[in-house]
């Protein structure tokens, strides 16, 4: 599999990439400091666990969304004659890119909801 | 569908009949999730019939990929979002301990239940067994953890489970709303016995609480009868109180369930046998055999008098 | 060396067939006697995939059915309140062995199975890339299934549940062998899965009819190859789960015992990383077949394959999400908890994708009721009603009051049985023809179907309710009174009904199933994909250019062309067994895969291996050891066959098409496989890792604890160091074994040579930097830790020295040269990554420690 093939599945996954980093890290995050009790520092005045929460899923949002307007970019400008698997790979970025715009944003929710280490 | 079943919902461990402000929280999550998948399957199903028996022409538009786009990404989408803030929130709102709650300590055991309630203001520490005594419209805080294997403390009537886990302390908060007599079980499979590891909680209206943990409180009671005090006397020889404390009188061991006021418990072998001299007697002579597994050994050589005595003594121990 | 991409020889537009008739004398004869099956005792010797497939979904269906009886012993004991039929002595043995034999021995290994039939055919393969690979998988499952089975017969079997959660199953609480059974017996049939999902990720992407674009693949292939990825991230973490819980049981390491710092959340931890993709390990193959299915009963193509592949791998990202809903109960934070409520909500949506995919399909179409049809229509059911119900303990306020009650086991039973085991009836009913000289019988088959959908809808939907009333898991009975009792009975009389439809299936398969050497039942049901063309043991007789997702409806005559031997490899180009490699995103011939045949070697290794773990549950060590060698003795022995270099000029497959009969480097198929064990490897590691930072989150007095000091900080260097030169003297191997004429520069051995003290004494370094300190490893869950990183490295490196040691003799015997190096290549890249995994726990151990602070 050469450098190009893996640049194109890499796009392809972008978006569910995405979602595994921000899982991972507000997971990471949010048991470490509330179970080293180190959540009681804010930062710019929102709890640090909400706080790490929002931008990660802010970073993770861009990322998936890059995913899915570079796939759709690839789309178009791959015409009718571009081989299957080239367009294949491309629409389904864009698909899994969409979809996880909305998990990565599901995921984010707690934040707003929850106290940090209750 | 409860009404459909024989059961019925009703129950002294049932999570579909509340009697508290958490179980109430999650029972009306419990409804409208139901209700909701109910029509959500009634839906799927629908269609599927439709796409197979309908004839060609009337379902065609069904055989499209908006089908999928809109039945299978769109509407799940949809649904989950309004569903996922809502659980979330009852999340948020239930299992909150609240400031000036009653502090109740349990311990899970192979296969018995560990009672501490800290002191508060005048009213004492003290130890009981197998039963929880709560007051009605009071906030109450349980903290757990487990002596040998990971146990689950669970109280259908009044709101949700937490593990017990050795090595580590978890909380629990509820409020019982209702006065009446409720089942709580372990729920976290713990060997041999798990089966047969339950307790009873009680709610009573504040001053009937008040009353009955000031009487637990004290030490025990002191036989009014000689057949009595022979019970006593055999509990002392029999070497009993290595195992169990009986406050008052020499008996400290606490590798047991604490006996001070056993009487006054409804049931017992954690919450297996009705509370009465019968029983009793029966467990103290065939432990093993009623449940094989735990720790405390059978005591099969009293003779008759003897074990009557014996558990006569502990039945007045109120 | 690499083969150059050929694109302009190839269009599958080409109106002209490859092969033009008629075809060579002896041609067909050649192929046939290349793939015939061995005869008499021997035939346990085959390792065609057609052979071992069928082994393997018998004997996961005899799993099945023993479990399954299990089962019904427990509904027996249960339909009374205190009854005392079933003591709780077996009652726990029994509730342990139908969850752990239907999970490990029936789930994954009959889709497993059914894969190992189907992948080959469904793809025009002649067979799997490592045939003998999965030989070893199937009979190391075999024996160690049916002898861990028989552990119930003595009394000595697994009684913590199939989740064996410590410190119930520590030894303090489970002193018995019964626990180490669990723990030796299924680890090592775990080895099978991952196994398989080598084979099967490697024969997905590198052995396709030509001109299968990744978008043209089955549905089916897709599904596989999601789940074979899913099991090479998942199952390391019960590997390393299982050896860690027994590394605690026989040597007293405290990972999961908190006096001594350790916690039983680790384990839950491991358990459920695993444990949840799993079920999702089960239910994606199970999808995969339903949308080959649908599409043949409708008599119309599948729609919305770009969506179904987005919901496959939707599914197998998010599914590595959802672990912690098992562990609602357990108290940890909230917000913790709500990442998985988020995640387990997510995931519903690629199931309603493609729950709604087929109802589009159907619709679109002419559904036929056939046995395979009704099966599809109770999967939707059942399956859909499952997941509602699991979106609802998504929640998790609900599921604190439904987990570990008769909820969760309603919820369980309908998403496993709906959603894989009606549609592995379908599938059976719908396969059997491609294996069978006659079908099943439709009319037995719509009782079969009816008494099981109303049998699972009649034991299961009652416990729905039976959950919220009160009844918790894993109860050898329960008290009069409670209002349980008319369900519970109402249950059990279920069961009996799911049992009288198995037993009919049973009778029904028994009196026509017979397996087809050449002359099957046909094309029955008018499919349109590749497992329906003409085949034998060769699978097709050539191997076909595809140009749609359904190239029977599409491509009119192909059976016949395929059987004429008009389209690619009609015979055997080495006089043996091949199949044909092409590339993985658009399916251009690359290189012609010699593909080995029968043999005692995989059989006689995986007897051995199953040997040595059973034995050693028993303690008989020095007969476990014994066994062990042998083990690695016929593994090696399987090995000098392998790799037979180019043994003839490139071939002329078809078409002007010339390819190698062999190729090295990244496009060779034993080369992806490395690739992918290193994967598994490094998930085994990372798990490890994972569990050395959880136990410092745990424990935040001091790390390391109090009177333990680290090793001077000099040490990691010295290791590393000792690492990084045999990784140099193996790349400088490398570079020497370059060239085009088959040169065996005699620098070769002796840098391997080198680099096999280099290795070992790096790992040895460090094991007594540690040992000096005095860190012991039972007396605190820190040492266990370290150890545990230590010994799994020592493992590694042992298997680098063998790697190492068999390359040089290989060298040796005049069988590895500068074009026939795809040993060394498996060698150095196990051995690049052994170097990689040691660097990273130098960096942690001594790192680690030091950049907290001791804390």
């Amino acid at each position: 599999m050469g450098g190009r093939r893996t640049g194109q599945v890499l796009l392809m996954l972008a978006g569910f990439i995405a979602w595994a980093v921000q899982f991972t890290v507000i997971y990471a995050v949010t048991s470490t400091l509330c179970g080293r009790e180190w959540a009681g520092a804010t930062i710019l005045g929102v709890g640090s666990v909400q706080a790490i929460i929002l931008a990660t899923t802010l970073a993770a949002l861009a990322v998936a969304a890059l995913g899915l307007l570079w796939s759709l970019q690839a789309h178009r400008s791959l015409g009718e004659a571009a081989a299957a698997p080239d367009r294949f790979m491309s629409q389904a970025g864009a698909l899994i890119g969409g979809f996880s715009l909305v998990v990565i944003l599901w995921q984010g929710i707690p934040a707003f909801i929850l106290p940090a280490c209750a | 569908m409860c009404a459909l079943s024989v059961a019925g919902c009703s129950g002294v461990q049932s999570a579909l009949d509340p009697a508290g402000g958490d179980a109430l929280r999650i029972y009306w999550l419990t409804v409208i999730m139901t209700v909701g998948g109910t029509l959500i399957f009634l839906l799927v199903t629908g269609l599927l019939l439709y796409a197979i028996f309908a004839p060609p022409e009337r379902r065609a538009w069904l055989g499209s990929r908006r089908t999928i786009v809109v039945g299978g990404l769109a509407f799940p989408i949809v649904v989950l979002s309004g569903l996922l803030p809502y659980g979330l929130i009852v999340m948020r709102d239930t299992d909150v301990p609240m400031p000036g709650a009653l502090q109740v300590e349990v311990i899970g055991e192979q296969y018995w239940w560990r009672v501490k309630y800290a002191p508060e203001g005048e009213a004492l520490e003290f130890s009981t067994a197998n039963e929880l005594v709560v007051p009605v419209g009071r906030p109450v805080t349980v903290t757990v953890t487990a002596a040998d294997v990971i146990h689950s403390f669970w109280i259908p009537n009044l709101g949700g489970k937490v593990d017990m886990i050795p090595g580590r302390i978890n909380r629990l908060s509820f409020t019982a709303e209702r006065p009446g007599i409720y089942r709580g079980v372990c729920a976290e499979f713990c060997g041999d016995q798990h089966a047969r590891m339950a307790f009873d909680v009680v709610a009573l209206e504040p001053t009937a609480f008040e009353a009955w943990r000031a009487a637990q409180a004290k030490p025990a009671r002191e036989p009014d009868h000689p057949f009595l005090a022979r019970g006593r006397e055999l509990f002392r020889a029999g070497g009993c109180g290595s195992c169990h404390v009986v406050r008052g009188t020499g008996a400290d061991g606490t590798f047991g369930p604490d006996l001070t006021h056993v009487g006054s418990r409804r049931t017992i072998g954690a919450g297996q046998f009705p509370n009465n001299v019968g029983t009793l007697a029966g467990w103290i002579a065939n432990t093993q055999h009623i449940k094989p597994g735990v720790r405390m050994p059978s005591y099969g050589s009293f003779t008759g008098e003897d074990l009557r005595a014996l558990a006569a003594y502990l039945e007045s121990l109120r | 060396m690499n083969v150059p991409e050929r694109s302009e020889a190839f269009d599958p537009r080409e109106p002209e067939l490859p092969n033009p008739l008629p075809r060579p004398a002896g041609e067909f004869e050649a192929l046939e006697k290349a793939w015939e099956a061995p005869r008499g005792l021997s035939f346990i010797t085959a390792v065609n995939n057609t052979y071992v497939g069928l082994w393997y979904v018998g004997t996961a269906f005899l799993f099945f059915i023993l479990a399954g009886i299990l089962s019904l012993i427990m509904r027996v004991q249960l339909a009374a309140p205190e009854s005392d039929l079933v003591g709780h002595g077996l009652y726990n043995q029994l509730f342990t062995m139908h969850g752990t034999v239907m999970m490990f021995l029936f789930a994954v290994p009959a889709v497993e199975a059914a894969s190992v039939y189907l992948l080959p055919n469904m793809q025009a393969a002649r067979d799997l890339p490592f045939p003998r690979l999965s030989a070893y998988a199937y009979w190391a499952y075999f024996v160690g299934g049916l002898v861990f089975f028989c552990t119930i017969f003595f009394g000595l079997a697994p009684n913590g549940g199939w989740f064996m959660y410590p410190p119930l199953t520590s030894t303090k609480y489970s002193p018995a062998d019964n626990a180490d059974w669990w723990l030796l017996g299924i680890g090592f049939i775990e080895i099978s899965a991952i196994a398989g999902a080598i084979e099967i990720i490697v024969g997905v992407m590198k052995t396709r009819a030509v001109g299968m674009s990744l978008d043209k693949m089955p549905v089916y292939s897709w599904a596989m190859l999601v789940f074979a990825v899913m099991i090479v991230i998942g199952f390391p973490a019960i590997i390393l789960g299982t050896l860690l819980l027994e590394m605690e049981r026989a040597f007293d390491w405290p990972f999961f015992i908190a006096e001594r710092g350790g916690d039983p959340l680790l384990w839950q931890h491991l358990f459920w990383f695993f444990g949840h993709p799993e079920v999702y390990i089960i239910f994606l193959p199970a999808t995969g077949m339903v949308s080959m299915i649908v599409p043949a009963m409708a008599q119309t193509p599948l729609i919305g394959y770009r969506l179904i592949v987005l919901a496959l791998v939707a599914t197998g990202f998010l599914s590595f999400g959802l672990w912690v809903h098992h562990m609602f109960a357990t108290g940890l934070p909230k917000m913790s908890l709500s990442f998985f409520s988020a995640a387990s909500t997510a995931v519903a949506v690629p199931s309603g994708i493609q729950v709604f995919a087929w109802i589009a399909t159907i619709a679109s179409g002419r559904m036929r009721l056939t046995t395979p049809s009704l099966f599809i229509i109770g999967f939707l059911f059942i399956f859909t009603l499952g997941g509602l119900t699991g979106v609802m303990v998504a929640m998790a306020p609900f599921d604190w009051q439904a987990h570990d009650s008769y909820f969760v086991v309603a919820h369980l039973h309908y998403v496993l049985i709906g959603g894989m085991v009606f549609p592995l009836f379908a599938a059976l009913y719908y396969w059997v023809p491609v294996a069978s000289k006659q079908a099943l019988s439709e009319r037995v088959g719509r009782w079969v179907f009816g008494l099981m959908f109303v049998g699972v809808n009649v034991t299961f939907l009652p416990m729905h309710i039976t959950g919220l009333i009160g009844m918790p898991r894993r109860v050898y009975t329960y008290p009069v009174g409670m209002g349980w009792d008319a369900l519970n009975l109402v249950s059990t009389l279920g069961a009996f009904t799911i049992a009288a439809g198995v037993a009919l299936f049973i009778v029904d398969f028994a009196r026509r199933f017979r397996i087809a050497r050449d002359e099957n039942a046909g094309n029955v049901w008018n499919a349109g994909t590749l497992e329906w063309l003409p085949n034998a043991n060769y699978n097709t007789r050539s191997i076909p250019i595809v140009v749609s997702r359904e190239p029977l409806w599409d491509q009119p005559n192909l059976s016949r062309d395929v059987q004429d031997g008009r389209y690619y490899l009609p015979g055997t180009a080495t006089g043996g067994r091949e199949t044909l490699v092409t590339s993985p995103f658009d399916a251009r011939p690359q290189y012609v895969l010699q593909v080995p045949g029968p043999g005692w070697q995989p059989l006689l290794a995986a007897v051995f291996t199953a040997a040595f773990f059973l034995l050693l549950t028993v303690k008989m060590v020095l007969l476990s050891a014994t066994c062990g060698v042998l083990a690695i003795i016929c593994v090696i022995w399987w090995l000098w066959d392998t790799d037979p270099g180019p043994v003839r000029p490139p071939v002329d497959i078809g078409g002007g098409i010339v390819v190698p009969v062999y190729a090295t480097g990244s496009m060779n198929h034993s080369w992806w496989a490395m690739i992918v064990l290193m994967v598994v490897a490094g998930m085994v590691f990372t798990c490890l890792i994972f569990s050395y930072l959880f136990l410092w989150l745990v424990n935040p007095a001091a790390w390391p604890p109090q009177g333990v000091a680290l090793p001077d900080g000099s040490r990691p260097f010295v290791s590393g160091a000792l690492y990084v030169v045999s990784a140099v003297l193996i790349a400088y191997a490398s570079r020497m074994l370059r060239g085009e004429d088959r040169r065996r520069p005699r620098a070769v051995p002796v840098l391997i040579a080198m680099a096999l003290p280099c290795v070992a004494g790096a790992s040895a370094a460090e094991l007594w930097a540690q040992w000096q300190t005095g860190l012991s490893p039972s007396a605190h869950a820190y040492g266990a830790a370290v150890y545990a990183i230590v010994s799994l490295q020592i493992f590694f490196v042992l298997t680098s020295l063998i790697m190492g040691i068999y390359t040089i003799a290989r060298w040796l015997a005049g069988r590895l040269d500068s074009v026939r190096r795809t040993t060394f290549d498996n060698t150095m890249l196990f051995w690049f990554y052994t170097i990689g995994q040691g660097l990273v726990a130098l960096a942690v151990v001594h790192g680690f420690p030091r950049l907290t602070g001791g804390v």
